[in-house]
């Protein structure tokens, strides 16, 4: 469950990025933040995944203040974690496969069973026959679809992805969305960042309205 | 941290020391002229000992004595000469002993010692001093006690040179010491420059590995790998040049200096004074990098 208790930030003074945000994510949703550019909607999910620190405010993942995890401890919070970030933050030098292998090398898994779950994460963003090329030969797209199939990789509780279909056609960005639910339904918490109406009034089973960093409105699906 | 993991990271230290190929050739370069100048005051120096202990190996002390000396007081001397507990050869040159010496070593001088009456030259005591190494306040001391001892007249002692030799050797030693700091603290924050240019270059790398939950050691290890790497070639480079010089350059000054010659000879350098400056290299490589890496793991 996630928990966040009236988180405010500000970037300069005196324009408030978020103001009085708070909201409850239960474990298993599937919800979505929405809202126009500039109302908050990254820098939320960024105090989510701790890249940012609230101005004031609380957060607490499954009953856990994250912002009282020391710095040195923070990895383990984020192994439970799967991001997609809006700007992709891919290694250019680093072939698809190397990418994508990231968060599996660091916890130390065997070659053989990197492979296996690289293919699969690649299998199920349809990008698993571009495996060992490099990104900057890539789509647009295409990055996008590896910068989520590194997400999905180490089958990840809380799923946070940022704009995830902005650079997507309409078919590939149903396609993600599909992945998406599929992981949602194995028990994984996601929350995506998003204006695309027709994705969110689709998928979305909890949806937080931001504009101007407030929380303006919430709607549940039954 | 696993075996798998450290050798991931040991293949990505690897990749990342060919893909700045440039930039780490010129810090083994750094390293190495940095340690190849330490590397030379060391093997001077080590010359300097080696021609001090040779000195101290033939020093020799003449105690004058009394002309009218019996042989109880010279036994009384000799017993106090080895009371003192140094290594010594003793041998009593008598005045006819003397004069013979001088006439055989100056030969063209035997014109004036026929002028003279009687024999000028005082029995002596000819003391080799057979230590390995003995210090000069030791040596003075020494003097001073033998000087005092009834029948000791004077006491002949080249005092002088040996004064010269021991604060030549000490000098060399600071030098070597001064600027090998001076060099190593260079070489110090050059390596760290570097490193901190590959991190910089691998900014956008190490917060991802932040952001999808890497550890710092985890983050930290290639780039100590590569300090550690840098730091080793470095120093081998600077035995290498070493080496090369010591052969080269007696060949380069051949016998043009003469006896002065054995001053310019290079000794090498001893395997502890070699694994040192192994070990000196390693340590500023991997340093530089923790310093380095240090600054940009707070993402």
């Amino acid at each position: 469950m996630i928990e966040l208790y009236h988180i405010w930030k500000q970037y300069q003074k005196p324009h408030w990025a978020l103001s009085d945000v708070s909201l409850e994510i239960n474990s298993g949703d599937f919800c979505f933040v929405t809202g126009p550019s500039g109302s908050g909607k990254t820098t939320l999910l960024k105090i989510i995944f701790r890249e940012l620190f609230p101005t004031e405010g609380q957060v607490l993942i499954d009953g856990v203040n994250i912002l009282k995890i020391p710095d040195h401890k923070i990895f383990r919070l984020r192994r439970t974690m799967g991001i997609v970030f809006q700007d992709f933050r891919l290694l250019f030098h680093q072939s698809v496969f190397e990418n994508v292998a990231i968060p599996l090398r660091i916890i130390g898994l065997p070659y053989k069973e990197i492979r296996r779950r690289v293919f699969n994460a690649l299998r199920q963003v349809n990008l698993h026959h571009k495996m060992w090329e490099y990104p900057q030969r890539l789509s647009y797209g295409e990055q996008q679809r590896v910068a989520i199939a590194r997400a999905i990789v180490n089958n990840p509780n809380l799923l946070l992805a940022d704009e995830p279909t902005g650079n997507l056609d309409p078919e590939l960005a149903f396609e993600i969305m599909t992945i998406f639910k599929e992981i949602n339904k194995q028990g994984a918490t996601v929350i995506i960042g998003s204006h695309d109406r027709e994705l969110i009034r689709h998928f979305g089973d909890k949806i937080f309205f931001l504009q101007k960093g407030k929380i303006i409105g919430k709607e549940e699906k039954k | 941290m696993s075996l798998r993991q450290l050798g991931y990271q040991a293949q990505a230290a690897g990749s990342n020391l060919w893909n700045f190929r440039g930039r780490n050739l010129v810090s083994i370069l750094i390293i190495g002229f940095s340690f190849l100048i330490i590397g030379i005051f060391l093997s001077l120096s080590n010359n300097l000992t080696y021609l001090g202990e040779q000195l101290s190996n033939n020093l020799a002390i003449s105690f004058f004595l009394n002309r009218n000396i019996n042989t109880d007081e010279l036994e009384a001397i000799k017993q106090e000469i080895l009371n003192t507990g140094l290594k010594v050869e003793i041998k009593h040159i008598s005045s006819e002993e003397a004069l013979q010496r001088f006439k055989t070593n100056f030969p063209e001088l035997q014109d004036i010692l026929s002028s003279l009456n009687n024999n000028p030259f005082p029995p002596s005591l000819e003391v080799r001093l057979k230590e390995k190494s003995i210090t000069l306040l030791a040596l003075s001391s020494f003097m001073d006690r033998i000087k005092k001892v009834k029948g000791v007249e004077d006491v002949q002692f080249n005092q002088e040179w040996v004064e010269k030799m021991d604060s030549l050797s000490r000098i060399v030693r600071a030098i070597g010491l001064f600027l090998g700091s001076i060099l190593i603290l260079a070489s110090f924050f050059i390596i760290s420059n570097v490193v901190r240019l590959n991190v910089f270059a691998r900014k956008n790398e190490i917060e991802i590995l932040r952001l999808v939950g890497a550890t710092n050691t985890f983050i930290r290890l290639p780039f100590l790998i590569e300090g550690f790497v840098l730091g080793f070639l470095g120093s081998l480079l600077s035995l290498g040049i070493l080496f090369l010089l010591m052969k080269l350059f007696p060949l380069y000054v051949g016998s043009s200096l003469g006896a002065a010659r054995q001053l310019f000879e290079l000794r090498p350098l001893t395997t502890e004074q070699m694994g040192w400056l192994i070990a000196g290299g390693i340590i500023t490589g991997t340093l530089g990098s923790v310093t380095a890496v240090s600054r940009f793991l707070r993402v």
